[in-house]
C-alpha cells in the first residue's frame, strides 16, 4: 500500500513530481509555499508580487524538477528559483537603493520578547535588504550575488555587512528571542 | 551580540516560514496554473499530432509506388530469382529508390518518388511521435 503524502521525504515527493505526479508536488506546494513566499516579501517585494514570483517559481520547479538533485534540500531549491525569478522580474526596473530608506534602530522585539525579522528588514535599503535575504534566505554565495544583481562582488559584501550590522543592532537584546516564529498576515 | 553569534542566529530566523492565513488559496492557485499549463500542452501536442497526420495521409495519397507487375523488367531483376521473387526485390528496390537509399545513379535522375517517400514516411514518425507523447501525457 502507497503510503500517504504526508509521510514521504521531499525528496521522494520531488521524484514522482518529476514524473509528472501534480498532486505529489501539490504536497511540496503545501509544505514550501509559505517559505517561498516569506522569502520573496523579505526581500522586498509586495505581497501580490511575492506571490506571483511565488507561483511563477513553483511552476518552474515543477517543469524542471527532474534537475533535482537531492544534495541539497527542495526548500533551498525552490528558495533559490524563486530568488532569482524575482531579481529577473526587478531587473528591468534596476535601481537598488543604497541607502537605507529608514534609518529609525528602535529595536523590533515586542511585549514577550519575540523578535520580528521582517519588520527589522524594513529598516535596511532595497539593495542591504536583497543581499541579506538572498544570502541568509536563499542561501546564495556572495559570488552568485553579483552575478544575479550584476554588482561588484565588493558591493555585495558591503551590503551583507552593513545590512547585518543593522539587522544586529535592531534585533537587540534578541540572544534568547532569536528563535521565535514571526508571523505575516 | 557578536558576529559570530549572530549570524547562526539569523540564519534560524531566515529559516522559519512566517504563517500565512490565504496558504490554502495560494495552493489551490499553484495547482489550477499546474492543471492549465498540462491542458495547454496536451492540447498543443494533439494540434502538432494532427497536422502531422494530415501531412502523412496527403503524401501518402501523393505516392505512386508502381509495385504491380508492369513495373517489373528483365533487366533490373536479379537472373537468379523466380518470379515472385524477382517482383518482390523489385518492390523493395523500388522503395529503397524512392526513399534516397537505391542506386545512386537512378537518384542522379532526379526522380520525385523519393522525395515523396521521405516526407510521408517524415509524416508518419511525426504523427506517431506527436500521438505517443499525447497519450504519455494523458497518462501522467
Amino acid at each position: 500500500m502507497a503510503k500517504p503524502l504526508r509521510d514521504l521525504h521531499d525528496v521522494e515527493l520531488a521524484g514522482l513530481a518529476a514524473g509528472g505526479g501534480r498532486r505529489e508536488f501539490g504536497e511540496l506546494v503545501r509544505r514550501h509555499g509559505s517559505a517561498v513566499r516569506g522569502l520573496l516579501r523579505r526581500m522586498g517585494a509586495q505581497p501580490a508580487l511575492a506571490d506571483d514570483v511565488a507561483q511563477d517559481a513553483f511552476l518552474l520547479a515543477f517543469e524542471k524538477c527532474a534537475e533535482f538533485r537531492s544534495e541539497g534540500t527542495f526548500a533551498a531549491w525552490i528558495k533559490r528559483i524563486a530568488a532569482r525569478l524575482y531579481l529577473k522580474r526587478i531587473s528591468k526596473e534596476a535601481r537598488y537603493v543604497a541607502e537605507s530608506e529608514t534609518e529609525h534602530v528602535a529595536p523590533v522585539v515586542d511585549s514577550i520578547g519575540r523578535v520580528d525579522l521582517d519588520e527589522a528588514l524594513k529598516g535596511l535599503s532595497e539593495a542591504e535588504r536583497l543581499c541579506v535575504s538572498l544570502c541568509h534566505g536563499a542561501g546564495l554565495s556572495h559570488p552568485e550575488i553579483a552575478a544575479a544583481m550584476n554588482l561588484p562582488l565588493g558591493t555585495v559584501k558591503s551590503h551583507v555587512k552593513r545590512g547585518l550590522d543593522k539587522l544586529r543592532a535592531r534585533l537587540q537584546p534578541g540572544p534568547v528571542a532569536l528563535g521565535s516564529a514571526s508571523h505575516v498576515g | 551580540m557578536s558576529a559570530d553569534e549572530f549570524d547562526p542566529a539569523i540564519e534560524r530566523l531566515f529559516a522559519q516560514a512566517p504563517q500565512f492565513p490565504d496558504s490554502v488559496f495560494f495552493e489551490a492557485d499553484v495547482a489550477a496554473r499546474l492543471n492549465k499549463a498540462s491542458r495547454f500542452r496536451s492540447m498543443a501536442l494533439s494540434v502538432a499530432g494532427l497536422a502531422g497526420g494530415v501531412i502523412a495521409v496527403r503524401e501518402l495519397l501523393n505516392v505512386n509506388f508502381h509495385l504491380g507487375p508492369n513495373s517489373f523488367t528483365a533487366e533490373a531483376g536479379a537472373g537468379s530469382l523466380d518470379s515472385a521473387g524477382a517482383q518482390g526485390g523489385l518492390a523493395l528496390q523500388s522503395l529503397l529508390e524512392r526513399s534516397g537509399l537505391g542506386d545512386a545513379a537512378l537518384s542522379a535522375m532526379g526522380s520525385m518518388g523519393g522525395m515523396q517517400m521521405f516526407w510521408a514516411t517524415a509524416g508518419v514518425l511525426v504523427a506517431l511521435l506527436a500521438a505517443g507523447a499525447v497519450k504519455l501525457s494523458q497518462q501522467i
